[in-house]
Parts: C-alpha cells; sequence; structure tokens
C-alpha cells in the first residue's frame, strides 16, 4: 500500500536508465560471484536479470593462486582468487555465446596489468555482438603486479579508464575499490576521464589466520572481505561517490535481500550488483528481484526510479557545528 | 544432470560413532539423479549469516526409491556442529547433486579395493554397494574395503557393505580395533599377507592418507580414483575457490589448477600435484563448540 492507502495497479517499471545503457531491471550480478553465467542455469533464468557481469576476463588465461583461495569469516568470506580466468578469447569463442543463447544481457569485466592491457581488451571486445557494456576491474586487492596501483590512485585510476574510453563506444562503467582514503576523489577522476557508470564496491582488503596452525586461512595471506559483513562500507561509499559525480552509480557490497538492495537504491544507486549472495543461494538475484517489485507494489510506487536516491539526510535535531561524520 | 536447490526434510538423525552422525534427508528431486561420489551443498541456517556459506557433503547413501539419501559427518568445526544439533522433522536447504561421480571399473578388471579413513568413509558406503552389485555381475569379481580410523569409538559400523559382500578389513591408529596402523598398512599388509591384488583403488580420506595411497598405487603401478576435498563457497563451479594444483593437460611445467566441485571430486590421483597440496588446519574440537 502507498503512503495514501492505495495499490499500484499495473505492474511497477523496473526499467532504469543509466546514462547510455537501458537495462530491464536494476538487479546485477557482481564479477566473480556469477562464473560465465551457464553455471547458474539450472536455477533460474538469465534473461530476467538486469544483466550477469561475467568473472574478470584479461588478455591472456590466468591460472589464478595457490589454494586456499576462500576462507569463511563471521557474516562474510575472504577471496584469493588471483583472478582466475580462462582469457579474452575462450571467452569470446566458448562463454559469450553460451550466454547469448539464454538471452542474456551480458556486461564483460576487464582488467590488466598495464594500461595497453586494459586497452587492448577493449579493443578485441569492441566488434563482439552481444556485450552491453564493459566494467573496468581497477580494484581488485588480489593480484600482486597489477589492479591495486591503478585503483587506489585517482591519476592511473583516470589513466586506465581513458586508455578504455579511446578503445570503446560501449557504455563504460569502472568499477571502484574501497580500500582507499577518499573514494569521492577516485570517482571524480574517473568520471572527468569518461567513465559512463561507477560501480562499487570490490571487496575490502582482510586476512585471517589460524592459531593452531600459525598459518594464514589463504595461501595469498590477504584477501577481498565480501558478503553482508561489508554491507555498511559499500553503503558508506556508494554514499559518498553520489555525492562526488554526477553519472549513475551501481551499488554492491553485501546484497542478499531486496530489502538490501533497497539500501543502495536509497542512497542513490540506480542499479545493483548482488555477489556473494549468489555463491550460497544461487537463486538469490531473482528473489532480491522478486522482492524489489513486491516491494514497490507495496509502497504504492509506479516505477522504482521514483525511489532512487530518496534518501531524506536532513537533521531534525541542532546540531553543533564541528560535529563530525558520526564516528563516536 | 540438473542441479536442483531443494527444502530437504530431515527425516532421521543418528550418532553413528564419536563426533560422527548420519542425518536421512527427503529431497526427490536431488535423489532421482544423485550418483555415488557426488555431493551436496548444505545451508546450515535457514536464518542469518552465520555460518554464510553452505558445507559440502558427500552422498553417503542414496534411497532411490524413496526419494531420500542419508549423509554421514563428523563434527569437526562450528557447522557440522551445529548441523549436528539439527532435529528430525525440520527442513534443511541442499544444492545438488554436484561434482563428478566414481565409474565402475574397466570389463578386464576384476578385483577392487576401497581405502578409507576416517570420514572418508562416508561416500564409500553407497560406491561400496554398487561395486558389490558389479561384483554380483560375475564369480571372478572381488570388492574389498580397507577403512582406517583414529580408535575404535570413532569407527563407523561396516555390516551393511560387508552383508552385501564387501570383504571388510579395518585398522585403527591405536589399535583399540582391527589391525594397529594407518588404513594404508593395512591394506599394504592385508595385500601382502592374503595375496590380495587389487587391480583399481576408489580412496577417500584426509590429505595424508591421500597422498600415501597415491604413491603407493603410483609403486604398484595401479590406477587410484580418489575423492578429494577442498575448501569451497559455491560448489557449483562459480567462485574458483574450490581450486588443488594438478597437473596440466599437455604435461607442461606451467601452473594449472583443477576444480574441486567441477572437475571432481574424484580425480584419478595421477593428475593430482600432491608435493603442492595444503593440508586443512584441523581445530581441537574443545575450541571449536560448546
Ligand atoms: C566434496 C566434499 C565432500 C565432503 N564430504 C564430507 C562428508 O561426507 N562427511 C564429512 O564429515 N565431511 C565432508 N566434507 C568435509 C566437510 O565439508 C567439512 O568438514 C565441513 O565443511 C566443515 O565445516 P565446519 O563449519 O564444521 O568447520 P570449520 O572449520 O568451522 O569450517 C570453516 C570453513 O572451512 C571449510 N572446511 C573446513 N574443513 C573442511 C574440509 N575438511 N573440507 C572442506 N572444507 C572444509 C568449511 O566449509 C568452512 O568454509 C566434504 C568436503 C568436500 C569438499
Ligand atoms: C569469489 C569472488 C571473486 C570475485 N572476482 C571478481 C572479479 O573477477 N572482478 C571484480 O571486479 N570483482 C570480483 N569480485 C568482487 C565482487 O564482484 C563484489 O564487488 C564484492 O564481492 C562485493 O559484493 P558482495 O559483498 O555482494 O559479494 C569477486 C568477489 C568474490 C567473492
Ligand atoms: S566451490 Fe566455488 S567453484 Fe568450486
Amino acid at each position: 500500500m502507498g503512503k495514501d492507502g492505495t495499490h499500484a495497479r499495473s505492474a511497477p517499471e523496473l526499467r532504469v536508465q543509466l546514462g547510455p545503457l537501458s537495462l530491464k531491471n536494476p538487479v546485477l550480478t557482481a564479477s566473480g560471484t556469477f562464473g560465465y553465467g551457464q553455471e547458474f542455469s539450472d536455477f533460474l533464468d538469465l534473461a530476467r536479470l538486469g544483466a550477469v557481469v561475467v568473472k574478470g576476463i584479461s588478455l591472456e588465461p590466468r591460472p589464478g593462486n595457490p589454494p586456499p583461495r576462500v576462507t569463511e569469516t563471521p557474516a562474510g568470506m575472504l577471496n584469493a582468487i588471483g583472478l582466475e580466468n580462462v582469457g579474452v578469447e575462450r571467452f569470446l569463442a566458448e562463454k559469450l555465446p553460451s550466454l547469448r543463447r539464454r538471452n542474456a544481457t551480458v556486461i564483460v569485466n576487464i582488467l590488466g596489468n598495464s594500461e595497453q592491457e586494459y586497452a587492448a581488451l577493449a579493443e578485441r571486445l569492441e566488434d563482439a555482438e552481444g556485450i552491453a557494456a564493459l566494467e573496468v576491474n581497477i580494484s581488485c586487492p588480489n593480484v600482486k603486479e597489477g589492479g591495486i596501483a591503478f585503483g587506489t590512485d585517482p591519476k592511473t585510476a583516470a589513466r586506465v579508464t581513458e586508455a578504455v574510453r579511446q578503445k570503446t563506444h560501449r557504455p563504460l562503467i569502472v568499477k571502484l575499490s574501497p580500500n582507499v582514503t577518499d573514494i569521492g576523489l577516485i570517482a571524480r577522476a574517473v568520471e572527468a576521464a569518461g567513465a559512463d557508470i561507477i560501480s562499487c564496491i570490490n571487496t575490502v582488503s582482510g586476512m585471517a589466520v589460524d592459531v593452531f596452525s600459525r598459518r594464514p586461512k589463504l595461501a595469498n595471506v590477504l584477501g577481498g572481505l565480501s558478503g553482508p559483513a561489508i554491507k555498511p562500507v559499500a553503503l558508506r561509499c556508494v554514499y559518498q561517490v553520489v555525492h562526488a559525480v554526477s553519472c549513475p552509480v551501481i551499488g554492491i557490497g553485501g546484497i542478499q535481500t531486496a530489502l538490501d538492495a533497497l539500501e543502495f537504491l536509497l542512497v542513490g544507486a540506480s542499479a545493483v550488483q548482488v555477489g556473494t549472495a549468489n555463491l550460497v543461494r544461487p537463486t538469490a538475484a531473482v528473489e532480491v528481484l522478486d522482492g524489489l517489485e513486491r516491494f514497490l507494489r507495496h509502497q504504492g510506487l509506479a516505477s522504482v526510479q521514483e525511489y532512487i536516491g530518496t534518501l531524506d539526510t536532513t537533521c531534525r535535531l541542532p546540531q553543533a557545528e564541528e560535529a563530525c561524520a558520526g564516528d563516536g | 544432470m540438473p542441479k536442483t536447490q531443494e527444502k530437504a526434510r530431515l527425516l532421521e538423525t543418528r550418532r553413528v560413532a564419536e563426533d560422527t552422525h548420519r542425518i536421512a534427508l527427503y529431497a526427490p528431486r536431488i535423489t532421482a539423479t544423485a550418483r555415488p561420489g557426488q555431493f551436496v551443498m548444505v545451508r546450515i541456517t535457514s536464518e542469518g549469516t552465520d555460518p554464510l556459506l553452505n558445507r559440502p557433503f558427500s552422498f553417503h547413501r542414496i534411497h532411490k526409491d524413496d526419494g531420500l539419501f542419508e549423509i554421514l559427518f563428523r563434527v569437526v568445526g562450528r557447522g557440522t556442529w551445529l548441523l549436528s544439533q539439527r532435529k528430525e522433522g525440520e527442513t534443511l536447504e541442499v544444492i545438488g547433486p554436484l561434482g563428478n561421480f566414481f565409474t565402475l571399473p574397466p570389463a578386464h578388471e576384476e578385483t577392487v579395493a576401497l581405502v578409507a579413513g576416517g570420514i572418508g568413509i562416508a561416500p564409500m558406503e553407497e560406491w561400496g554397494h554398487r561395486l558389490a552389485q558389479w561384483a554380483r555381475g560375475d564369480e571372478a569379481r572381488r570388492v574389498y574395503l580397507f577403512y582406517g580410523a583414529r580408535t575404535a569409538s570413532e569407527v563407523v559400523p561396516t555390516r551393511r557393505l560387508e552383508r552385501k559382500g564387501v570383504t571388510t578389513f579395518i585398522s585403527t591408529d591405536d589399535g583399540t580395533l582391527g589391525r594397529c596402523g594407518t588404513a594404508l598398512d593395512l591394506l599394504d599388509q592385508t595385500c601382502r599377507d592374503l595375496s590380495i591384488r587389487p587391480q583399481r583403488l576408489y580412496s577417500c580420506g584426509p590429505l595424508a592418507m591421500q597422498a600415501a595411497v597415491a604413491t603407493w598405487a603410483r609403486q604398484q603401478n595401479l590406477p587410484a580414483v580418489m575423492s578429494l576435498e577442498s575448501v569451497m563457497a559455491c560448489g557449483i563451479g562459480a567462485c574458483l575457490g574450490c581450486a588443488l594444483p594438478a597437473v596440466p593437460p599437455d604435461d607442461s611445467s606451467r601452473i594449472h589448477y583443477v576444480h574441486v566441485c567441477k572437475e571432481g571430486p574424484v580425480f584419478d590421483s595421477r593428475k593430482i600435484l600432491w608435493e603442492k597440496m595444503e593440508p586443512m588446519p584441523v581445530r581441537p574440537l574443545s575450541f571449536v563448540c560448546s
């Protein structure tokens, strides 16, 4: 029911427009948590999703890190997969056709160790049919010689964005890392360099050890934290990025349910990606989608757009001028 | 074989040895296509986020006609402890059947041996059962089980397999039941003493045992088919978390990994790079659950 006690008659409009990218609904799957889509086709109809963001693709295949690569932590998990992937050629030959057969909207997540690699990837993907957008991973903390440097410095982040921008006409999403001092600064830099959309967050750098064996729980020692544990951090980042840039933002981090997704939409994300939840419940993304629709009906809203960015942060009590941002 | 997510009803739960439990789950869709060697991912808690990830368990028994299967598990941490507290009549969310499966020996082989260490007995029961049926098809066929546990109280009863015609030998590390020694000692000694010449091994157990069995099989020039473990997040090939170091298909020296939930859990032991394997840390139970 709406505030005035009415139900929306027709199905709420779920379509969202993110700059040049039009999506049938705002629920996407996050890179690395949904394989190449086909792993989930027994469980759900890929065509229902706003988009499938595939596992990060590099120019050459990568074997990934030695095991153990994953470990559970309170309300989350750490991973150091090491960006294992089949490489762009096999992706184009095998994975993309399979996604297209299933009528999935495909977003290709790309990664590299140099600006040239990112650019070459964008170029290689430019002619392939059935790719709705590119998502540039400048933020993965796992691979020692790559990733990290681009995402943590506004200058290198901008350079990678520019390098890809020059090679692609497709909608360009740049995915940010939370492991920085000022995410707004990076966001502004990549927007200025030509990003159409910003997605955030990638995993939060973390660590786990075993006190009995006195060994790290991941062979890589450090890993990326994901899952419900990071949702407040993700929400804060999305909030800051939304206020730093004027391009649309995709919220990622700890989304398990429709209500989690709505929190991100509320602070201003135009779409969301479901990540770790897919690993626990393969049907998680469509459950989020169904729940979202139910919520909009319940609230009497005609479209999801009406809800996006409607967070009311006005302070209802007088505040001391020098009060700082709520850290105690 | 489609993978299914199913709300399974917990029909029966039974403690069968120290810290070892067997539960029967009514899940007709998963059971319909389940094969020995495959596994399921079990959601420990239906509410909340602790523990977050599902836990993998092998099919221990498959009852096609009744639409149910059983799992056998040892309490080793928080997830398995919580699972042991679940009651009959409750529901558990389960995903399966997952991974590859055991396949019957080639036509010219007549004698096969199952090797199980500790909770590695879990998948061997259903597979032993199938092999016993296989053996009934030909007078000359023999199936042996070599089962090692730490101590007598941890030995899971094997009567069901013996009744089906699987000749069973048992050892314990401390000699409290059967021969004193490991499953491999048992296999090696018994084969010598009784002139048993297995043509193929099927094995499941802790890493150290699996590595030793792999070496033994190589020395004897026998194929060893192994059900292996790794830490898993998804169980369905999506996260790439369950990698094990393996021999690359082209036998080159490049780094190569196989994924236990996708290419496994059943592997030819010669395909695994044993010297690169990292053992799973073991935590004393008294620090895990109370
Ligand atoms: C294919 C496969 C089949 C299995 N079949 C059985 C079975 O039939 N019976 C049985 O008792 N056990 C089986 N295991 C092992 C079982 O999954 C672990 O004992 C269980 O996950 C431990 O969870 P926990 O929360 O109690 O332990 P914790 O130590 O609290 O677990 C923490 C994390 O480590 C992982 N983990 C810990 N030990 C293992 C392990 N040995 N193998 C894999 N992951 C582990 C857990 O999944 C979890 O993510 C199997 C494992 C695999 C991979
Ligand atoms: C196992 C795993 C693999 C991942 N691989 C990638 C990747 O290849 N590229 C990327 O940009 N992000 C990757 N991520 C990060 C996720 O896409 C997502 O940003 C992060 O997990 C936070 O969302 P979540 O809490 O919903 O999982 C990976 C995450 C996990 C858990
Ligand atoms: S456990 Fe996720 S790929 Fe195997």
